[in-house]
């Protein structure tokens, strides 16, 4: 009877689990920002909690190290499907400065699907911001169509040459 | 009964609200901020410098031959800069530049990746004289031209500048010893190096061979792009452009 109601409203509260998996603090910082008074993530429902397996979504940051991947691994498949999962800032993309050190195993893209990069080092609060946004019409996407390897057009992509010049001739009007 | 909060709590329930609205009102990055690269091929010499520097590896350097020249390819990846600016920094002809654009999502790698390819026109080594360059007209160039050639002999630099000394006193005493070459590329002043190797440590292209002991400098004019770097870090101001 619900059904349809809570697939809707899915994306409208989507509750963050954080990771750390080795990062250097800078972007765990900038996430803490992001839901201080400031930024305030929760005014569009995202929700910091203390367990997976009441998460939607998991901000990893942290170039994956040695120690952690087990740990990281196993704490992502305690979050219940439908999940998303974001990687914060450039180190669980490539590994960043710490890329090729003997303790580090990432990047996270190799062990599990990853639905959203935010990049930069670290990121702007807005960024990561826009980020989470993108995730939660992701997971929504998700609930809907129950693929789990959904994913949505980026409206931050790079605008490639055709549409560059589509828009200063609009711009031109 | 007194409620001293009152006033205050009716007050602060008409006010605005103190966060940004960002994703509903847009935001400015402050000023200096280091987000999406902006690299421009056109400017870009091929030298190599900014894959030297990048901590992160996230710029590689494609080159593949064409006709008449090469395609110069370079690549950053975004998902593995650090912002720091080094390349920007390092780039002596202002080709890489860091932008406020600070929305860097991607939901596929290709999302973060910043490239653009020039063509490069391969230089026919140009065997001009040097004397078609009327820059100083007191210079003796066929001495020059000898400092260029073998520029190792640290005996003939004293005996070269002993020579040199009459005529240039009379009209630039700054003037430089050796004449720069037509082509742009650099020319070691063997009466300034002291042969620390520093440019041939500098350079992106390893273009440049120097023996501390033969204290010989040559240059391998083929790999040379002209970035002008060996000429920033020489400590003696002996190189000439």
């Amino acid at each position: 009877m619900f059904k349809k109601t809570i697939i809707e409203s899915t994306g409208k509260s989507p509750w963050l689990f954080h990771i750390n998996a080795g990062s250097c603090n800078g972007c765990d910082i900038e996430i803490v920002s992001v839901l201080t008074p400031r930024y305030d993530a929760e005014r569009v429902g995202f929700k910091l909690v203390g367990s997976p397996r009441h998460a939607d979504i998991a901000v990893v940051s942290g170039p994956v190290t040695k120690q952690s991947l087990p740990r990281v691994l196993r704490t992502l498949e305690q979050i219940p499907e439908p999940r998303c999962i974001v990687t914060c800032g450039s180190c669980p993309q490539s590994g960043n400065v710490f890329r090729d050190s003997y303790s580090v195993c990432g990047p996270l893209g190799k062990y599990v699907h990853v639905d959203v990069d935010i990049a930069g080092c670290s990121p702007k609060p807005e960024a990561i911001m826009d980020g989470l946004l993108l995730a939660a019409q992701i997971l929504a996407e998700k609930k809907k169509t129950g693929n789990q390897e959904a994913t949505l057009p980026n409206p931050y992509a790079p605008v490639k040459a055709a549409e560059d010049e589509k828009s200063e001739e609009k711009g031109d009007e | 009964m007194d409620f001293p909060f009152v006033k205050q709590a009716i007050s602060q329930l008409f006010s605005k609200p103190s966060c940004d609205m960002y994703p509903f009102v847009p935001s400015e990055a402050a000023p200096n901020y280091r987000g999406r690269i902006a690299y421009d091929p056109d400017k870009c010499i091929g030298c190599g410098m900014c894959v030297r520097v990048c901590a992160g590896k996230a710029i590689t350097l494609k080159r593949e031959p064409v006709d008449g020249g090469e395609n110069i390819t370079l690549t950053f990846d975004l998902g593995s800069c650090t912002f720091c600016n080094t390349c920007a920094d390092f780039c002596n002809d202002h080709a890489i530049t860091l932008t406020s654009d600070y929305h860097m999502i991607a939901t596929k790698e290709e999302d973060l990746i910043v490239t653009g390819t020039h063509f490069k026109e391969k230089k026919k080594p140009a065997p001009k004289p040097a004397a078609a360059k009327p820059a100083v007209p007191v210079k003796t160039t066929p001495e020059a031209q000898s400092a260029e050639k073998a520029p190792a002999a640290q005996t003939a630099a004293p005996a070269e500048k002993s020579t040199e000394a009459t005529p240039a006193s009379e009209a630039v005493p700054a003037a430089p010893v050796v004449q720069p070459r037509d082509d742009g590329k650099p020319v070691n002043d063997p009466a300034k190096c002291i042969y620390c190797t520093i440019c041939a440590k500098k350079c992106p292209q390893e273009a440049i061979i120097v023996d501390r002991k033969a204290k010989t400098w040559e240059l391998n004019a083929d790999d040379c792009v002209c970035c002008g770097t060996c000429q920033s870090v020489c400590p003696k101001d002996a190189i000439v452009m």
